[in-house]
């Protein structure tokens, strides 16, 4: 299956792109789309970890399974004001 | 409801906000609930200033604004309480927001409090107030923000921004998800990208000022169109979301009743300075206030020492030492916490 990555802050500047798909094995969970794009972009690795996850637009949790055509946004902490 | 209001509001209440309680949702029962009102806004940079801004023209009665730094020209790109003249005498912004909010509005009660928000004194700052809002640059402050609210039971609103990237987030205590379901650990200094690294953008803060100003409306008008959850925007790539948000049995804070940040004794003595190339010493042991007139007198020989009625500023080996009564001191010229410790212990002392 294939699910809609969305980056914001700190992971678009990191990535270059504020969207990707990605390819996962069905039933694939967030956490395993989080291990995968770590593995993929080292300079996600880092960022990952303290971000938010939603799965259309609802706050999704590390075990929360995804579906195909799914979108998964990562919201980085922001820390500025 | 104050009588005074239609007497030092600058004209008649009903003219000076006739455009705000033609709108519905306030309306004029709206506006008299906004004039009973009581706001802390923690923190009064860009984001502070663009929320203080819209709360006192729009008629809020209290606003207490705290803040532990002073005004400086790269603020003023987007700081939009401050001016030329603020940068140049070194205003605490506390004071320099007070002065400007009072020129706006002579009705709307400002209490400037130039200080650090600690969680020594984090319950007294919030004392008395319906909403707190955040105009903080750390999560040092946010987290303790968080712990405070959920144990006074006070609503507040997460603001934050960066480059042109920005997020509001409304927690009522114990009824929706606070910072920490959303975010459950802090992130550590440096771990985040800051105004000094990414940059911001002044537009970003008057969008996020504008959600989450009119959220305050909505919480202290009792409007049921309160928004839930995280909202999202990337001004540059023109995206504006938002995503829901259930609170977590789970979570340390609002779920566990466990207020480590604000229970905890205060643990770091110095914090980056965001936007700058300064860092803050706070002593974790202090008497009481200092006598800044005596400290210029030691320093004088040393460097150019200047004071006012708030603080002490000296040029010392290179470095720009600002020092408060509360004996909390800016040190600028380095980011380096370790320097900037050295740079405290050899001019004002350990
Ligand atoms: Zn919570």
């Amino acid at each position: 299956m294939q699910v809609r990555i969305r980056y914001f802050a700190a992971l678009r500047e990191a990535v270059g792109e504020a969207e990707e798909a990605l390819d996962l094995p069905d039933g694939a969970t967030v956490a395993q789309a989080r291990g995968l794009l770590a593995e993929r972009r080292p300079a996600l690795a880092k960022l990952l970890p303290a971000c938010a996850a939603a799965v259309n637009r609802g706050y999704a949790q590390a075990e929360t399974p995804l579906s195909d055509g799914a979108e998964l946004v990562f919201i980085p902490p922001l820390g500025g004001g | 409801m104050s009588d005074s209001q239609g007497q030092h509001g600058g004209g008649h209440v009903s003219d000076r906000y006739s455009r705000q309680t033609l709108f519905a949702g306030i309306g004029p029962e709206g506006q008299r609930r906004l004039a009973s009102a009581s706001v802390a806004i923690i923190g009064c940079g860009a984001m502070g200033s663009a929320l203080a801004n819209n709360l006192a023209r729009a008629g809020i009665g209290r606003l207490r604004v705290v803040d532990r730094d002073f005004v400086e020209v790269n603020n003023l790109q987007r700081q939009t309480l401050y001016d030329e003249a603020d940068a140049a005498s070194a205003t605490p912004k506390a004071v320099a927001a007070a002065n400007r909010l009072r020129a706006v509005n002579s009705a709307v009660e400002i209490e400037p409090v130039v200080s650090d928000f600690t969680a020594d004194n984090a319950l007294d700052l919030l004392d008395g107030v319906d909403l707190a809002l955040d105009g903080t640059d750390n999560f040092e402050a946010r987290y303790l923000l968080n712990d405070a609210c959920l144990k006074m039971g006070i609503p507040w609103i997460y603001s934050g921004v960066i480059a042109a990237y920005g997020v509001s987030m409304t927690v009522q205590p114990h009824a929706t998800a606070c910072l920490r379901c959303a975010f459950p650990e802090r992130p550590l200094p440096g771990t985040t990208p800051t105004c000094d690294t990414a940059g911001i953008l002044n537009g970003i803060v008057a969008a996020i000022g504008g959600v989450t100003s009119t959220e305050a409306l909505k919480l202290l008008v009792g409007s049921e169109q309160l928004a839930r959850g995280l909202f999202w925007m990337d001004l540059w790539e023109n995206i504006a979301e938002r995503i829901e948000l259930p609170r977590q049995p789970d979570c340390p804070a609002c779920g566990l009743g466990e207020y480590e940040y604000l229970d905890a004794a205060l643990s770091e003595e110095t914090a980056t300075l965001c936007g700058r190339n300064a860092v803050q010493v706070r002593p974790l042991q202090r008497g009481g206030a200092l006598d800044l007139a005596e400290l210029g007198r030691r320093l004088a020989p040393l460097g150019e020492v200047a004071t006012n009625e708030y603080l002490l500023r000296a040029k010392l080996d290179g470095y720009e030492v600002t020092v408060f009564p509360d004996a909390r001191a800016i040190i600028k010229g380095t980011d380096e916490p370790s320097v900037a410790r050295t740079v405290y212990a050899r001019y004002i002392g350990s």
